[in-house]
């Protein structure tokens, strides 16, 4: 039997397998007619599974196909031989087909419960659909927020950009809203999608990138006022910008919101600059009397020694100090002149850090005579380390002239309201204590009587006066406290009672300050 | 060149700044006044105890003692003694001040700068002494 592969086909020891049906035609007929059925029928499947992978070549475990078309094709084949086999005894070939049927039909098996898991994570059909209307759905959603915040977008009166972040740095102009363009004068069109470098004058592009760039650094909403040139004109904004991370928190977009304040910002400076004039007018009786101290020194000066020349005195020496005498007397007079120019001045310059000392100092000295004439003594007591404050130094001398004038007037106030006899002496004092660098306390306390509790809270709104009409605008208090607001500081006021008797009115201005480097220092005094 | 009086005029200045007082008391002598100095009121009315002027400049703002409680001093003691008031005070206008009124003559108010030659003859019409005037 096992003699070769020849002896192994040798089928000349058999029957065929029609002999074991007698060559029944009935039973003949049955097995053929179920075997060509059954085997064609093997047949067109695969032939469909070949179609179906063919059609679908997006189709995963494709391969499994391929080994089912085969199994299926060999599961036919025998079918097929079986019918041969009625009239022709090959069974060895018979076997080696069902040989080659098995181990097709083994691996597939295998593959098959190998692959079950993977298959049964496969989404069904329902499955996916039901996927699919939960996506139309969400899709739906989105694209009303989506309709929602482009209505939001485009008919907004803030104005709002957006700018995207290249990796390398740089920033593109994405979008703009119409209140943005109109406000700006900027066509959209002309910027979408274009470096901010190239598509903005240069001026204007160095300060709005130092800005981005300022957001990209901090990684946090940043807020500012800016001063534009643009098509419509220079113009102020208060702008924010907020980054916007991808999924691996790289800054990929700035959102931007800004609002013209150019004429909020002219309101501004021109009530500061009102009640700058409205103090500067309280102070013109004390500029007179600062000035006439070295005026009536040189005229006293001058005529002494005209008068001796006139008597035929020449000493050149007495001369030389007279003239000496009057012009560092003029030099005073410059100092004082100097002064009230730059309180004048509109104070348009940016913040800078300056001593709050000096504009105490600056400011007790203004009054201080002016006041001493009328009884009412100024005391300074400037404790702590040296600190610097930031803003606008003559900003805040303008406030603490107001307060020391308002102390003023309480304090004449209430003089006239007690009867008659001698004029108490009225005391201001003025102090400053700088704590570790962080914080400016400034303490201005009169003894006027104080405020009554009652309008206390209201005193620091705006065009809120006790003053009789036409003497006070009501605005001092409230742009003191713009002012110091706008220094991130504190205004606060309340009523002290004096140890030795007496009632008055205490303000505390309260400023962050940071200590002096060395650099600022020389500066200060430069 | 002493001015033609029988005697010296004792003139006692009250003024805080010692430069305008110097150039005051040099003019003032030169003019024949016979002159003390004091830097406050309070100096001013020792002064004046000790050796009585005829009579007072004085300024309004000085320590201690200013101008106008020299002046309630002074003429709390004698009605007639003349004074001379020098001020850089910008509001003493007529009958606005009470250093304007009546009660205070013989008083003349001159406001900074002032030329001595004014102080001069202003102190010569408030003594009542005729001419002098260089």
């Amino acid at each position: 039997m096992f003699g070769g592969v020849e002896a192994f086909f040798d089928s000349s020891g058999f029957i065929p397998h029609g002999v074991c049906l007698l060559w029944r035609p009935e039973i003949l007929a049955l097995h053929v007619t179920a075997d060509v059925l059954t085997g064609l029928s093997y047949y067109s499947i695969p032939i469909a599974l070949a179609y179906f992978v063919l059609k679908r070549r997006d189709l995963v475990f494709s391969w499994v196909f391929w080994l089912f078309a085969a199994f299926i094709l060999a599961c036919g084949t025998t079918h097929f031989y079986s019918i041969w086999t009625l009239w022709n005894p090959d069974y060895a070939v018979e076997g080696v087909i069902k040989a080659v049927t098995a181990i097709v039909s083994l691996l597939t098996a295998i593959a098959l419960w190998l692959l079950m898991p993977k298959a049964l994570a496969l989404p069904s059909p329902n499955q996916i659909a039901a996927t699919n209307v939960a996506l139309h759905r969400e899709i739906e959603v989105r694209r009303q927020a989506e309709q929602r915040y482009a209505s939001f977008f485009n008919n907004l009166a803030e104005g709002l950009f957006v700018i995207a972040v290249l990796p390398d740095g740089q920033f593109v102009f994405d979008t703009l809203n119409p209140a943005h363009a109109r406000a700006t004068g900027i066509d959209p069109d002309a910027l979408r999608g274009r470096l901010v470098r190239d598509a903005v004058p240069p001026e204007t592009a160095d300060a709005v990138i130092e800005r981005y760039s300022a957001c990209v650094r901090a990684g946090e909403p940043i807020d500012y006022e800016e001063t534009l040139d643009l098509p419509v004109g220079r113009r102020v904004w208060h702008t924010v910008l907020v980054p916007v991370r991808d999924g691996s928190g790289r800054i990929v977009q700035l959102l931007g919101s800004s609002r013209d304040i150019t004429e909020r910002k002219q309101l501004q400076e021109e009530l500061v600059q009102a009640s700058k004039l409205a103090t500067l007018g309280t102070l013109a009786a004390g500029m007179a009397h600062e000035m006439s101290q070295p005026l009536n020194i040189i005229r006293i000066w001058a005529e002494n020694a005209l008068s001796r020349l006139r008597d035929g005195e020449t000493d050149a020496g007495r001369l030389d100090k007279v003239l000496t005498l009057i012009s560092e007397q003029t030099e005073r007079m410059g100092k004082i002149i100097d002064h009230m120019r730059t309180f004048a001045r509109r104070d348009g310059g940016g913040m800078e850090p300056f001593d709050p000392a000096n504009s105490i100092r600056s400011a007790v000295e203004l009054v201080r005579n002016q006041f001493a004439l009328e009884n009412i003594t100024v005391n300074t007591d400037i404790t702590g380390e040296r600190c610097l404050a930031r803003g606008r130094p003559l900003q805040l001398e303008q406030v603490i002239l107001n307060l020391l004038s308002n102390a003023h007037d309480a304090i004449l106030e209430w003089r006239a309201a007690k009867d008659g006899g001698d004029p108490q002496a009225g005391r201001i004092a003025v102090s400053m204590h700088c704590d570790g660098g962080h914080t400016a306390t400034i303490v201005i306390t009169d003894d006027g009587g104080g405020i009554d509790p009652q309008i206390l809270p209201r005193i620091f709104d705006p065009f809120f006066t006790t003053k009789e009409v036409g003497k006070g605008s009501g605005l001092g208090l409230s742009i003191g406290y713009g002012i110091i607001d706008a220094m991130n500081g504190r205004i606060e006021a309340d009523n002290v009672d004096h140890p030795g008797g007496g009632r008055g009115v205490r303000f505390t201005i309260t400023l962050p300050v940071t200590r002096p480097s060395s650099r600022e220092v020389e500066r200060a005094h430069a | 060149m002493p001015e033609p009086t029988p005697a010296p005029v004792h003139i006692l200045v009250a003024e805080d700044e010692p430069l305008a007082a110097m150039a005051l008391e040099d003019f003032l002598s030169r003019r024949g006044f016979r002159v003390t100095l004091a830097q406050d009121g309070l100096e001013a009315m020792e002064r004046h105890r000790d050796d009585p002027a005829d009579a007072v400049i004085t300024d309004l703002r000085m320590p201690r003692m200013d101008g106008r409680a020299l002046i309630r001093e002074l003429r709390s003691q004698s009605a007639t003694l003349p004074l001379v008031v020098m001020t850089g005070f910008l509001s003493m206008d007529e009958g606005q001040d009470d250093l304007t009124s009546d009660r205070w003559k013989p008083l003349e108010i001159l406001r900074k700068p002032v030329s001595p030659q004014v102080i001069v003859d202003t102190l010569l019409r408030l003594i009542g002494r005729p001419g002098g005037s260089a």
